[in-house]
């Protein structure tokens, strides 16, 4: 992990190398079909780029993606134990798991609210994402840009907490994406993860010391490539990027397929996060890459136009 | 022996409990609706995309309406290869994708550009034998 820690700078760098080049790349499946095209019968008018994503998720995290007004989601999410007990637990089939049960709607057009609840600390969450910018084939913006946010109650017995404020935490996240192929998409999405009340201890002079701050920043990096109509393969990394005092997360590396109809996605995928609650995964990580510890998990989402 | 003719019996009971669709006639001013979208590489492309996301379940790859769903269905989808389905005129097809009808969804919430479906319906053309 400190290891990790020592390559932040360099990380830094390759993270704005990575915004810059995803900026700049060039929208090359697009402009070569509006190139062949013919000025068409349909009025001119901006057309923002379609299926940059096709669900909601990539795996762990929020794509930019909101769905079109008056779209009901049902998200059904599982995450497994780790991989690492073979046989005996079934690669983790049969380890405690974590599952979160989400429903989301669309309320008004690029605005999308949804909550859940989730096994992992029994925790309540209550999210919005809302769609800032929507790349444009037309020459518009070269990239997509949404905003995500929740907030989170652990709803424990009291005996967890001090005070009611001690169960709340949030996360913020903003989601850039290009699609920059027709079959290659990316997103960059940094984060701010926020617990009021984090666990402290009596240092030697018995003071109580922090165990780690209590906002944390990380940046995550995901690409979608279509390897047919209907299935994609991902791949997510995210990166932390505060430096706590001790207990600090491990980074998180998953890949997998994404299955899409018209009215579902399908995500099958092996990663280190365990968690599924975003602020969870982010802050408290354990799963370690460099001792194989992937979870195999699944996303299912259902949607419903009203 | 006895397992293959009850799944014969089973498949041809399936078969035989799936009606043939009722005609179904576009109102005139739909189907005399003119279709703005030029049947060119882009829209047949989309349309394309928008047929195996929103339709090939049912309808199948080439509209024939062998599509892995279509069994399930209470009503036949029909073959769209046909001339009887290819006579309609875009602006019918336009209509029926939109409204739909018994089996058949309505797409006009789920597609609410109408260009989406006016690029399924010259992909749709392409079927035509």
């Amino acid at each position: 992990m400190k290891k990790l820690h020592c390559h932040i700078p360099v990380l830094r760098r390759s993270i704005c190398l990575g915004l810059v080049t995803l900026f700049c790349l060039q929208l090359q499946a697009q402009d070569a079909t509006s190139d062949s095209t013919k000025p068409a019968p349909v009025a001119v008018k901006k057309k923002p780029v379609k299926n940059t994503f096709e669900s909601n998720w990539i795996q762990d995290n929020q794509s930019v993606m909101v769905p079109i007004k008056g779209t009901f989601e049902m998200d059904i999410q599982h995450r497994f134990g780790v991989v690492n007990n073979g046989y005996k637990d079934l690669f983790g089939l049969y380890a405690p798991s974590n599952i979160r049960i989400g429903l989301s709607y669309v309320v008004i057009d690029k605005l999308q609210l949804g909550m859940g609840f989730t096994k992992d600390r029994l925790q309540w969450d209550v999210n919005g994402k809302y769609a800032i910018i929507k790349q444009d084939k037309t020459g518009g913006w070269p990239v997509s840009i949404s905003w995500f946010s929740n907030v989170v109650i652990d709803t424990r017995p009291k005996e967890n907490f001090a005070t009611g404020g001690d169960r709340i935490s949030y996360f913020h996240q903003l989601l850039i994406a290009r699609k920059i192929t027709e079959k290659f998409s990316a997103q960059i999405a940094p984060s701010i993860s926020h617990y009021n009340n984090i666990e402290g201890y009596k240092d030697a002079d018995g003071k109580i010391q922090r165990k780690m701050k209590n906002d944390h920043l990380a940046i995550a990096f995901m690409g979608r490539y279509k390897l047919t109509d209907k299935t994609n393969f991902m791949i997510n990394y995210d990166q932390p990027l505060t430096q706590h005092p001790m207990n600090n997360p491990h980074p998180n590396v998953s890949f997998g397929l994404e299955m899409v109809t018209s009215a579902h996605a399908f995500q099958v995928f092996a990663g280190n996060y365990h968690n599924i609650i975003p602020q969870s995964n982010n802050f408290f990580n354990e799963n370690d890459i460099r001792d194989g510890q992937f979870c195999i998990g699944f996303n299912i989402t259902r949607l419903w136009n009203f | 022996m006895v397992s293959a003719a009850g799944f014969l019996l089973i498949s041809t009971g399936f078969i035989a409990m799936q009606q043939p669709a009722k005609p179904w006639i576009a109102p005139d001013k739909a189907a005399k609706t003119a279709n703005p979208v030029k049947s060119d590489a882009a829209s047949l492309k989309e349309g394309k995309e928008l047929w195996v996301k929103h339709c090939q379940s049912c309808h199948g790859k080439s509209g024939l309406g062998d599509g892995p769903k279509a069994a399930q269905l209470k009503t036949d989808p029909g073959n769209f290869s046909q001339a009887a389905f290819q006579k309609d005129s875009d602006g019918a097809f336009f209509y029926k994708i939109s409204e739909g009808r018994d089996d058949m969804p309505s797409f006009k919430k789920k597609l609410p550009e109408a260009e989406d479906i006016w690029n399924i319906v010259n992909y749709m053309r392409s079927f035509k034998k």
